[in-house]
């Protein structure tokens, strides 16, 4: 059905550029991606062109997924996962994104334990420059009897400049009682104290400030097979906020 | 039947008779148009006018009423409410009175049972109750409440508090309540909000002036005064500069009303340097165990932290009422002012608990921290909802917030939504949340020093709760907690 | 190298140093001893230009030049080393990469060529050997699960590869068991104590100059030196307290 473009009282498009969506719209039906029971799925995600992606995944019993996500291009770029995990399934994001001028990126997240047993992990990292905006809303729901579930949401985001906005929304809707489900959310401006060590080891202070961001974002894309791509795409975001 | 609705109009005469001008013709529309049930511009009149109240009150009902009908119910909290049928609710009439009782004896014996629990004095249950003459029993039984009360009333009246109905200080404190009354809660604010600038029936106003260091808990006169509130409360809590004020509002005894629902709005402003303390401990009834009956309770409660090092803290104890929805929150516009907000939401049975804060920092250096535990129970539903929002020109903002869940059983639902925006990068935000369940470990252990299983419950949600129950004044505090193991009976087999 | 003229400086609103003087020439060690509260960390803070630690009046000039006037990794290049009392973790950033970068930095500020990959591990490994620490150790993030003692020693090896003119030690002794408070006075006198270096040892106890023995010993109370001596001070500091010397 061709139903109309979502306004800012969809939940899901709150913060969203809504003319760049209207520009957009009619949107793709969302790539159907399903992980056989068993299976293993990995993706890797460059969203450099301002664009919208988005995935329904569902992760069979027992079968793994990994996506890695670099959200920098554009003026409005969105990433959308859907996931339903089975009994036992793992689930692993690890997504970066890096606007500045006056981008808006967003990633949003739904993923459903719909079984027992499944794992999810979810590591966000935004920085945010000039007037830009970022946005992760996440939300993890565990369905009546998934119980076992362990499910983790790490958010932090960075901003460099005043009126870059960072919203974040680690969402937890639980049915289930013997579940593990944290989320730890973190937005602030780079340590200080951090800072001031690398310059007094002598690095200048825009070079410890990219060092400062490069630790933020670091680690995110372990295990990608795509690391290197996504960790050097990224520092030249980054060198060009800086 | 009938000998009610007679009565209803009688009251509706009474009252109209009292108002001497009737310049809007509203005398000569009563006699056709008047009905006992409903709500029309006349309703919001005859409120008016029942109350005696000076023109402009009337106006902004009725500009505040033509605004409600053009809005619709809010659909975004995690709740499940039938639609409320807003012409088949009584919005006039004075609060109803209890029945009135001979003595204890005629007192339901589940309620009975559950003061005992709480361990309130005899005297206090027989006013809670409503036991007709209890307060002269209390007078020679225990202690002279209504001496007492009166000593509070001159105590804070020398000190210069302004403590008052909110009926009576639309008329003697006009300029008082014209300058913050539906400032800090906009007339158009939500649904529920607005609905209630239109009916509100009565509440409270404390104004604390300036260096004034307010004499007492105002809770241990409420504590003394348990009255029967009303459907459609309104507050106003003014602190001038360099002063403070600790007000409880609610009773951990559990309280009936066969209003079902609940649209209160609390206001709360604090100048330079002043800091207000506000908690609450809601335990309406809560409905039965299949989830019939229970009261709805959507409240706005909002402090606006103007001045400078300002301070607002809201605790809240949330045991009852089917539903609840409400959202105690903080405008940080002073600068270095402090937002806290620390709750405890129990739900059991079919309880639905939508709840949380809004923590909105427009003031440098403002500061604010959030502990929120919810403990869920039976088929409840029990969410916290929450936001942190950072201004542009905000700097060195701080905001911790810590958002825990317990699940008894595995038929509940433990939910959390925190909302955060932040556009300073000098702001500082954390948020942590955890989910749990009482291990089999930590039950076995506490069973086999000598607790049954509901003590052991009760045991372990105490000191989940604890953060937030030592915020309590130190006199509640002790019922709260008692409050927390009787909320969740039958809750585990 | 180094001359401090009636410093005054405040951190937030509140003065902390209050006209100190000293002067430091080059091979000497001097340590600055105190009781807690008198401004010894500030000095260590104001001489490295940290951020929030205002100077309010006074100069300090570094081999002839402000060095108020420098940024903090203008400092480092000119030849300043703090060793921090509480050395920052900075995950996500190796100790290799972090020190290559710092060296590299510090190099280019004085003209010299970067050293590649190979030569600065070379040096590095001598440092971390000589310091006995290993050499996966400083393949780690930055501090980061590094007990105190082990953070101490990272500093230490830190300076050896840096190779300061000055070396100003915040309570470096602060936390060390006695094997490790010997394996760095053994490090700060290999590293430090060569004609043209100078030390500015900043501690409370004296039993770190048990191993790096002071040309000059400084009291430090309420924001001024208030006594200077020999390397017997510190003893007798050590035997008295600091209220009867401070007085």
């Amino acid at each position: 059905m061709n139903r109309s473009a979502p306004t800012r009282h969809d939940e899901a498009w709150r913060y969203s550029d809504i003319s760049a969506v209207e520009a957009a719209w009619p949107l793709a039906a969302p790539e159907s991606i399903i992980v056989p029971a068993g299976g293993n799925f990995a993706r890797t995600i460059l969203q450099d062109t301002g664009s919208i992606h988005q995935l329904d995944i569902a992760i069979g019993k027992g079968a793994t997924t990994a996506i890695h996500v670099l959200n920098i291009g554009g003026d409005y770029g969105r990433v959308e996962l859907n996931v339903t995990l089975h009994e036992g399934a793992d689930f692993k994001l690890g997504a970066v994104q890096i606007g500045g001028s006056t981008q808006n990126l967003e990633i949003i997240t739904t993923v459903t334990h719909a079984e027992p047993k499944a794992t999810s992990s979810q590591i966000v990292r935004s920085v945010l420059a000039g007037t830009a905006t970022g946005t992760y809303l996440g939300k993890v729901a565990v369905a009546r009897d998934a119980q076992l579930t362990d499910s983790v949401q790490s958010v932090k985001a960075m901003l460099l400049d005043r009126s870059a906005t960072a919203n974040a929304k680690p969402e937890l809707e639980i049915y289930a009682d013997d579940v593990k489900c944290a989320h730890g959310c973190a937005i602030g401006e780079l340590d200080a104290m951090g800072l001031f060590y690398l310059q007094a080891r002598g690095i200048a202070p825009a070079d410890a400030k990219k060092l400062m961001l490069q630790a933020f974002v670091a680690g995110v894309f372990e295990g990608a097979a795509d690391e290197e791509m996504l960790t050097d795409a990224a520092l030249k975001k980054l060198g060009e906020l800086v | 039947m009938s000998d009610e609705l007679d009565m209803r109009d009688k009251a509706a005469w009474d009252a109209a008779e009292k108002v001497a001008d009737y310049e809007h013709g509203w005398s000569s529309d009563i006699e056709t148009d008047f009905a006992p049930k409903g709500l029309t511009e006349d309703t919001v009149r005859f409120i008016s006018a029942k109350k005696n109240e000076p023109e402009w009150m009337l106006e902004w009902r009725l500009k505040a009423f033509a605004l409600w009908k053009t809005m619709t119910p809010p659909d975004w909290a995690k709740l499940n409410v039938p639609p409320i049928d807003y012409q088949d609710a009584y919005y006039y009439a004075e609060p109803k009175a209890k029945p009135k009782l001979g003595s204890l004896d005629e007192v339901d014996p589940e309620i009975l049972r559950i003061y005992e629990k709480l361990g309130i004095p005899i005297a206090e249950q027989e006013v809670l109750a409503g036991v007709e003459g209890a307060r002269r029993v209390a007078v020679d039984a225990v202690f002279d409440s209504v001496s007492v009360a009166t000593t509070f009333r001159a105590e804070l009246e020398r000190a210069g508090v302004i403590f008052r109905s909110i009926s009576e200080a639309i008329k003697e404190y006009p300029e008082l309540v014209k300058k913050w009354l539906g400032k800090i809660v906009p007339m158009h604010d939500n649904y529920f909000a607005t609905l209630n600038c239109a009916v509100f029936s009565d509440g409270t106003f404390v104004y604390i002036p300036e260096g004034v260091r307010c004499p007492m808990e105002l809770s241990t006169y409420f504590r003394i005064n348990a009255e029967n509130t009303g459907q459609f409360e309104r507050t106003l809590i003014i602190a001038d500069k360099g002063s403070y004020v600790s007000y409880l509002e609610g009773c951990t005894a559990p309280m009936r009303d066969e209003n079902q629902l609940h649209a209160a709005v609390v206001e709360l402003v604090a100048l330079d340097d002043a800091e207000i303390k506000y908690s609450t401990v809601q335990n309406w009834y809560p409905g039965d165990a299949e989830g019939k009956g229970g009261i709805y309770n959507f409240v706005t409660k909002r402090a606006l932290c103007q001045g400078r090092n300002s301070k607002v803290s809201w605790t809240q104890v949330e045991t009852g009422s089917a539903v609840t929805w409400k959202y105690p929150s903080c405008v940080l516009n002073g600068e270095n002012s402090v937002g806290e907000f620390y709750s405890v939401a129990v739900t059991n049975n079919y309880q639905q608990a939508d709840t949380g804060t809004k923590m909105i920092h427009n003031g440098k250096g403002s500061r604010s921290t959030i502990v929120s535990k919810g403990i869920s129970a039976g088929h409840s539903n029990n969410t916290y909802r929450g936001l942190v929002r950072v201004a542009p020109n905000a700097e060195g903002v701080r905001n911790f917030t810590q958002c825990d869940s317990l699940l008894l059983g595995s038929l509940s639902g433990a939910h959390t939504v925190p909302y955060i925006e932040v556009r300073n990068p000098s702001a500082q935000i954390e948020h942590e949340a955890t989910t749990s369940k009482i291990s089999d470990d930590q039950m076995f252990y506490a069973m086999a020093r000598g607790l049954n299983a509901e003590e052991a419950v009760a045991l372990i949600v105490n000191g989940f709760a604890k953060e937030v129950l030592q915020q309590l004044p130190m006199e509640f505090a002790v019922e709260a907690q008692k409050l927390l193991g009787i909320s969740l009976e039958g809750s585990v087999g | 190298m180094l001359q401090i003229t009636n410093l005054h400086a405040n951190v937030g609103d509140k003065p902390i140093l209050k006209g100190l003087t000293l002067s430091l020439k080059a091979g000497e060690i001097h340590a600055i001893m105190g009781p807690n509260g008198a401004g010894k960390s500030t000095l260590g803070y104001v001489l490295s230009g940290r951020p929030g630690y205002e100077v309010t009046e006074g100069s300090v000039t570094f081999n002839g030049n402000d060095l108020l006037d420098l940024e903090p990794h203008e400092r480092a290049a000119a030849g300043l080393f703090l060793g921090f009392q509480y050395p920052v973790e900075i995950p996500g950033v190796s100790n290799v990469q972090f020190l290559r970068e710092a060296l590299n930095a510090q190099r280019k500020n004085r003209g010299e060529a970067p050293l590649s990959g190979a030569e600065f591990l070379k040096v590095a490994r001598e440092q971390a050997g000589a310091l006995g620490m290993d050499m996966d150790m400083l393949k780690r993030p930055v501090n980061v699960g590094f007990s105190g003692g082990e953070k101490k020693r990272n500093e230490m090896v830190q300076m050896g590869i840096i190779n300061p003119a000055l070396a100003i030690l915040d309570e470096t002794d602060s936390g060390l068991d006695i094997d490790a408070l010997r394996t760095v006075g053994d490090g700060i006198n290999r590293i430090m104590r060569k004609p043209g270096k100078a030390v500015l040892l900043i501690t409370h106890y004296q039993r770190l100059l048990d191993y790096v023995k002071p040309d000059f010993v400084h009291v430090l109370a309420d924001g001024r030196i208030t006594r200077t001596g020999g390397a017997e001070l510190a003893l007798e500091l050590e035997r008295d307290g600091y209220k009867e010397l401070a007085a």
